[in-house]
């Protein structure tokens, strides 16, 4: 494909309405690094903005900056120390033991802060890390003249969704890329099948978050199996050995 | 904050320091973009509370990704309307794969609901202003422009509610950008 196609669909990318196959083939090529192609997306929303701005502003309610900045502060209000200070004093504790115990709640509460954002900062981590591989993994089924290409439609429970299964048989390997799936709750995860005939075979399993695609590295299946079609059913948290859920997305070799 | 060492770009600054977890930064960056975004989010969403909380989560996420933000990136504000807008359309498209899950195809209900976006893109466009930069486009990319920036559908669905070729779609949509570009090139000129 010429690059001038890539920074043609770069525009509708930026847009946001790039979908299908046209979407997931751009956002291979941006994951495989297009430093072009990414400063035109961000030329194409920087266009873009002056629609919003185009807009009549609208004063948001009072109430939501308060919510907001309650849920981003992980201390205690200032004037709520203030006025425990002041009946701390009243009552005679000594000015010590006040600061002794203002300070233990600082810390307390920097020492929690501290520990959830280290916990959210170790979530990212993983998730750039397992994306990264996912996104690797995907390059390296796409060069590789022996993998043939799946796609699963999205059924009744997801018509909007697709899928893009990348499968090599003779290393019998794989990877799933989901687009569209509803978000599943907590007791619920996707589910993978290959099927050989009309036996449906575990593959794993995914959990659809706020990304729009979902990607699913598929480890060496079974050899002695004929393997003609990949399903994604919806089932209970943790997988079943045989699907009893809804099937979402279909597809045949 | 120092407010004499304040480069140009005083928004640019502000998640600067919202990035060290400044709040009074902060603060200050809300009461500067806040009615923009809560204008974007009432109009994608059309619901005053799920504007609010959508205002509320682009807030929580510019405090804790700010210092992800870089003006190599655009402009501030260019970037906050983009978290805006990434989230608002997961909303949308959300609610239409469960409408189209649930809801048949013929079902008056869907119809109405239907008809409720033609009539608010077109409310829409009465409210922008004559000068503003969407008047110096063309009807049919300014429509298409609008389908996707605030109803958050994707080309094939614009094709299919225009009844118009896929290919043409995509034409005016990127004539639509281009003239965008020009429009904001030469006021920055």
């Amino acid at each position: 494909m010429a690059h001038e196609e890539w920074l043609e669909r770069a525009e509708i990318y930026g847009l946001s309405a790039l979908d299908g196959d046209e979407l997931i083939q751009f956002e291979a090529h941006l994951a495989a690094g297009c430093p072009v192609c990414e400063g035109r997306i961000r030329e194409t929303r920087e266009s873009l903005a002056v629609l919003a701005r185009s807009l009549p502003p609208l004063t948001p309610p009072p109430q939501v900056k308060a919510r907001l900045l309650h849920q981003i502060s992980p201390e205690v209000a200032p004037s709520i120390r203030e006025n425990t200070r002041s009946r701390w004093f009243s009552w005679g504790i000594s000015a010590g033991a006040f600061a002794a115990a203002g300070l233990l709640i600082t810390m307390t509460w920097s020492l929690y802060a501290t520990r959830q954002e280290l916990q959210r900062l170790q979530k990212d981590v993983a998730s750039i890390q397992a994306g990264s591989i996912l996104h690797e993994t995907g390059i390296e089924f796409l060069s590789d003249p022996r993998a043939q290409s799946v796609h699963l439609k999205g059924l009744a429970p997801s018509p909007a969704a697709v899928g893009h299964l990348l499968w090599n048989p003779e290393s019998r390997k794989g990877i799933l890329i989901t687009q569209g799936l509803p978000k599943n709750t907590p007791d619920k995860v996707y589910e993978l099948w290959a099927i050989a005939g009309a036996e449906p075979v575990p593959v794993g399993t995914f959990s659809v978050e706020d990304k729009p695609h979902t990607l699913l590295k598929i480890p060496s299946l079974p050899h002695g199996k004929s393997f003609d079609k990949f399903a994604v059913t919806l089932e209970p948290a943790g997988g079943v050995p045989k699907p009893t859920g809804p099937m979402h997305l279909l597809g045949s070799l | 904050m120092q407010v004499s060492a304040q480069p140009i770009n005083q928004a640019a600054y502000l998640i600067q320091q919202v990035a060290k977890q400044d709040r009074e930064a902060f603060s200050q960056l809300y009461d500067r973009c806040s009615s923009l975004v809560f204008s974007l989010a009432m109009r994608m969403l059309k619901v005053h509370s799920d504007a609010e909380d959508l205002l509320q989560e682009v807030f929580v996420q510019v405090w804790r990704q700010a210092s992800n933000y870089s003006e190599e990136r655009g402009s501030p504000e260019a970037w906050i309307i983009n978290i805006a807008r990434s989230r608002a359309i997961d909303k949308i498209r959300s609610i239409r794969r469960m409408e189209k899950s649930f809801v048949l195809t013929d079902d008056p209900a869907r119809a109405e609901s239907s008809d409720n976006v033609e009539s608010s893109a077109a409310e829409s466009e009465t409210r922008l202003t004559m000068n503003s930069a969407l008047a110096n486009l063309p009807e049919t990319q300014r429509r298409v422009l609008e389908l996707a920036y605030f109803d958050g559908l994707t080309q094939t669905e614009i094709a299919q509610r225009l009844a118009e070729p896929l290919g043409t779609v995509k034409t005016r949509m990127r004539s639509g950008i281009q003239r965008l570009r020009e429009i904001v090139s030469s006021r920055a000129a």
